[in-house]
């Protein structure tokens, strides 16, 4: 027994004491850690479990950059390798202790009520802002307010309320102050009530009758009893609704709909709504009618390009310069080659050339306005120098390869455009490099873009009327001129003109749309992320291999960039259980088309202003399942690219090849819903 | 092609040198394919035993590169080289395949190594993204899979090999000629060489290092420049050159010492050095083009090499019999085979 416990203690691994045993720093604050290991005097390495918030040197430096609590692990290696591989075990290496380190959040300094005006009138009401200062001079929202409203004139006065949430309604005329609490630290703000000379409300519509997805403008007036009208009186807006009793099979969806507060109205049922606008004790109500909208129509299958042996990425077609038209697409995961097709008879595409290129992934193709010269994006060259192949297809029967590019270019392009003798190339996620090409036997970068993000990612960019537009998974969506943004850019020297910051993280397509029906201009940035399978968790999306089709996430996300220092999210398009991939609009017709992986082709009316869920308000026109039981993966519609050429929509489909069909003209269509 | 690669694997049982008796296992990242396969070689020959896709990603090819199974080979680790922009390391359970745990590296994590000791990977972010910029080592720990450290080196690091005892890492920078020496446990730069030919002009392009398992001597491979050099690891002075065919590229020494390993990737062979002598006993030119990645089993016996091919070429590994130094099977992967390391030996 005694050599038991005699052996047990021999063997006994040491143990490591961290002193302090906890740790509670300041931002900006350091501390020495030390490591105390009974029977041993061994060096140990200590690290911290996040080093960008807490810096921890393996000697036990510590510095607080962020607030949190982080953990400090002190590791005591194992003894050197004496070359029997028998000699470790299947447990972890070395010997660890931990502790946690708090770094406080930095108190609030101040805090203040912002843009709050010091005049009310009696019966409106407004938000309050408040923005706090924290003792690092950071600026916070991400507290606590409690508002307080103390009428100054005398204590039984009732001149102000406030509605818990941050609202403040001026009831009658004398003043109050507003107290903004949070975190020990205060702000006032005195305000006057005066009387509201509101006598009368006018509220007029820009229609009575609306279509479902179609904005309808308020604006409501008021005048004194003079008649005069009142500027500057805070008007609000309310909605009620319900379903249009004679449309009893639009009653179960019930009538939801919405109103900002411009007065911008839109509902995504028929039904009945009215709207009123209030400001102090006048009211005026007006009613609409909206209808459904109507647009779905029959489409019409022309042809299909079975490719079932590989997977097909992306397509451009083009008219040849024999007046023919044309379609190349790239494949993917394979063996580099691009395949091109005669689809002047949508009905009998013929696959006419295939070029093959040092690659496993031909991403993207795209084709210069004149149709001469073809780009195909390389991924996966045997020398690892990726970059662009650049084609001849004035002769789309007998293409040729003209040049390679890949200096700087090497880690892989996953997208390109061509725009007026110049390749834009999405260099592997960093930014895009600007390649003249009109020599495009000698092509040579001319510029690059590139912002200064930490973390920046690039995933398309997409040139229109001498605008680039790039869509980034963490820069959003970045609009810059390279000559036609007016602001002296140039494909030498791009201008960036403006920004949207991402919002899911996901942003992956972008597309511009000058809508002439609602004069705005948008900038649509789709999303590209897939759900997790249940049936093969660690598969993460991946099961194409397994023969499995992935399942799609995320939405396209309208931006409005007509203020390019202001733009703003205001309309979606999202399908409940699917994500969108690459997309295209025709800016005659006002349409949009979606590739939209899982749920095969959508095709959207996007005409007028834009506003909310675009889906729900039965905008869609038509739709279309790529499905093949011949497939790559059989009968699993994966669209990829749609592009519009003559009257025909083209696109591909990941396991199933090229694709034609055509919206059947909405004259000869069926009324109403599918 | 194919009727080439069932002919070698139908002809990979008969043998001139000692029996196989112990059935070999290696997991393999197949960079163009974002798989990692799991091979076995053994007295029946080599064969697939199983394809796992990794990344996150379905339609983006994400490029596993690297590929090293922990001490112990309860755990297999794959660095995936494309990200947003980060690449990123993953844990693996060895056996069920399972993901345990990843974290995020630098630019186009590569090879890689884990200190027995400590249980750190250090995992070199090649950046192949174009800009020639010196570039950082991630230091990660492999058992809460956090990315503890980074640490600046040169231009291109690639080749991230750990010394025996676990206290340095070794790493060359492709494009800066340099091989740095990692302290493991300050995870600071405590030497780095500048590499030349014996003229003392650069341009070597190294690609690799590989440290002695019993020796102070790591191996250092001249992709550019057609040699391997040997760097004393106590005076920090290149030794001897071995002169190699084209474009030596991954390097291995057997467990005994006594044999190194170099993949000639330019001229799509692997070459077998004696280290005594110095001398090399035979290059043998592969059943396709590009060789890359090699890993020996633990009893010297046998070379496991990568072939990654071009375009849609399978890719492959062979296994060499280091008694007789002829090939024993050919077996097929995911396109663009790089990182290999060794799992196991098991009775058949």
């Amino acid at each position: 027994m005694r050599t038991l416990l005699l052996l047990l203690t021999v063997i006994q691994a040491p143990t490591i004491e961290i002193t302090p045993a906890s740790l509670t720093l300041e931002v900006g604050e350091s501390a020495t850690l030390r490591a105390v290991i009974q029977g041993s005097d061994a060096q140990v390495v200590f690290f911290s479990g996040n080093r960008m918030a807490l810096t921890v040197t393996p000697s036990g430096h510590v510095t607080a950059n962020r607030p949190g609590t982080f953990v400090v692990t002190a590791l005591l290696p194992d003894k050197p390798f004496d070359g029997a591989w028998d000699s470790y075990s299947r447990r972890d290496p070395g010997i660890r202790t931990t502790i946690e380190v708090t770094v406080a959040e930095p108190p609030l300094e101040s805090i203040a009520i912002v843009g709050f005006p010091k005049q009310m009138y009696a019966g409106t009401t407004l938000p309050i802002r408040v923005l706090g200062t924290d003792t690092s001079g950071a600026e916070r929202t991400d507290f606590t307010t409690r508002f307080l409203i103390s009428n100054t004139d005398t204590e039984d006065a009732h001149t102000a309320e406030t509605d818990g949430f941050g609202n403040v309604t001026a009831l009658a005329p004398g003043s109050f102050t507003i107290t903004a609490d949070a975190d020990g630290v205060s702000a006032e703000h005195h305000v006057n009530v005066i009387p509201n000379p509101t006598a009368s409300l006018t509220l007029t519509a820009s229609s009575r009758e609306a279509r479902t997805g179609d904005v309808v403008r308020f604006e409501a007036s008021a005048r004194s009893s003079a008649g005069e009208r009142l500027e500057k009186i805070p008007i609000t807006f309310a909605l009620s609704s319900r379903p249009d009793p004679n449309r009893p099979e639009s009653v179960g969806a019930g009538a939801p709909a919405q109103i900002d507060p411009l007065g911008r109205f839109v509902a995504e049922q028929p039904g009945i709504y009215t709207i009123v606008a209030m400001s102090g004790d006048r009211i005026a109500r007006t009613s609409v009618l909206v209808t459904p909208r109507n647009v779905a129509r029959e489409i019409e299958f022309l042809g299909h390009a079975r490719v079932s042996d590989r997977i097909t990425s992306d397509l451009w077609v083009w008219e040849g310069i024999d007046g023919r038209d044309y379609a190349v697409h790239g494949t993917w995961n394979a063996e580099g080659h691009a395949y091109f097709y005669d689809v002047t008879d949508p009905t009998d595409m013929k696959l006419i050339d295939k070029v093959q290129v040092d690659a496993r992934t031909v991403n993207d193709v795209k084709v210069s306005e004149d149709g001469r010269i073809c780009i195909l994006s390389r991924e996966g060259a045997s020398n690892r120098r990726n970059g662009f192949v650049l084609l001849d297809v004035s002769d789309p029967h007998n293409v040729e390869i003209l040049s390679t590019f890949d200096d700087g270019l090497t880690g892989g392009v996953h997208n390109v455009f061509i725009h007026e003798d110049h390749v834009y190339a999405v260099n592997n996620g960093r930014r895009w490099d600007v390649i003249n090409v009109e020599d495009p036997r000698n092509p040579f970068r001319v510029s690059r873009f590139e912002t200064k993000t930490p973390g920046r990612s690039v995933h398309d960019v997409w040139v229109r009327d001498g605008i680039a537009y790039q869509a980034g998974r963490s820069d959003g969506l970045i609009v810059v001129d390279v000559g036609g943004g007016g602001m002296g850019g140039s494909p030498t020297s791009p201008v960036e003109m403006g920004k949207f910051p991402q919002i899911t993280g996901w942003n992956h397509a972008v597309w511009p749309f000058k809508s002439k029906s609602a004069g705005r201009s948008y900038v649509i940035g789709g999303d590209e992320a897939f759900y997790r399978n249940p049936l093969k968790p660690e598969a993460g999306g991946i099961l194409w291999k397994e023969q499995i089709p992935s399942r799609a996430k995320g939405w396209l996300h309208f931006v409005e960039f007509d203020d390019m220092k202001e733009p703003r999210e205001v309309a979606r398009y999202q399908l409940p259980d699917s994500g969108p991939h690459n997309l295209w609009i025709d800016w005659d017709e006002e349409i949009m088309y979606v590739a939209h992986y899982d749920a095969g082709l959508r095709i959207v009316d996007i005409s007028g202003e834009l506003l909310g869920d675009l889906y729900r308000q039965g905008r869609e026109i038509a739709r279309f399942f790529s499905t093949d039981n011949e497939g790559f993966l059989a009968n699993a519609p994966f669209a990829w690219g749609p592009q519009p050429h003559k009257g025909t929509i083209f696109f591909t489909d990941f396991n199933s090849g090229l694709w034609a069909i055509r919206l059947v003209p909405s004259d000869t269509a069926t009324d109403g819903e599918e | 092609m194919r009727n080439l690669l069932a002919f070698l694997f139908l002809a990979a049982p008969s043998y001139a040198g000692d029996p196989v008796t112990a059935n070999y296992y290696a997991y393999v990242a197949a960079e163009s394919d974002d798989t990692v396969d799991l091979i076995k070689f053994g007295p029946a020959g080599g064969e697939l035993v199983k394809r796992i896709p990794v990344g996150i990603f379905p339609n983006e090819i994400e490029g596993p590169h690297g590929i090293k199974v922990a001490p112990g080979g309860r755990y297999w680790f794959v660095s995936i080289a494309h990200g947003m922009p980060y690449g990123r390391v993953f844990k693996y359970e060895a056996g069920t395949d399972v993901a345990v745990g990843d974290t995020q590296a630098g630019l186009f994590p590569a090879t890689m190594d884990i200190s027995p000791t400590t249980g750190f990977l250090f995992v070199v972010n090649f950046n192949l993204h174009g800009d020639h910029v010196p570039s950082s080592v991630s230091v990660i720990d492999t058992v809460s899979m956090t990315e503890i450290a980074q640490i600046e080196q040169g231009i291109m690091p690639h080749g991230s090999r750990v010394s025996p005892d676990g206290r340095f890492s070794y790493s060359v920078a492709m494009m800066s000629d340099e091989l740095f020496e990692i302290d493991a446990m300050t995870l600071a730069v405590s030497r780095r060489l500048k590499l030349t030919l014996e003229d003392g002009s650069g341009a070597v392009k190294p690609t690799w290092v590989q440290p002695h398992p019993t020796k102070p001597l790591a191996y250092v491979a001249f992709n550019g420049a057609s040699q391997v050099v040997e760097v004393d690891l106590k005076s920090w002075k290149i030794g001897r050159r071995f002169h190699t065919n084209a474009g030596p590229y991954n390097l291995a020494v057997t467990p005994d010492g006594k044999t190194l390993v170099v993949t000639e990737k330019s001229n799509h062979s692997t070459a077998f050095w004696d280290l005594d002598s110095g001398k090399e006993r035979k290059s043998i030119r592969c059943t396709n083009k590009i060789t890359h990645g090699v890993t020996i089993s633990p009893d010297s016996r046998f070379a496991f090499v990568t072939v990654e091919g071009v375009g849609g070429d399978p890719g492959l590994v062979e296994v060499y019999d280091l008694q007789d130094l002829e090939r024993r099977a050919v077996i097929e992967v995911g396109k663009q085979a790089s990182g290999i390391d060794f799992w196991k030996m098991e009775e058949p």
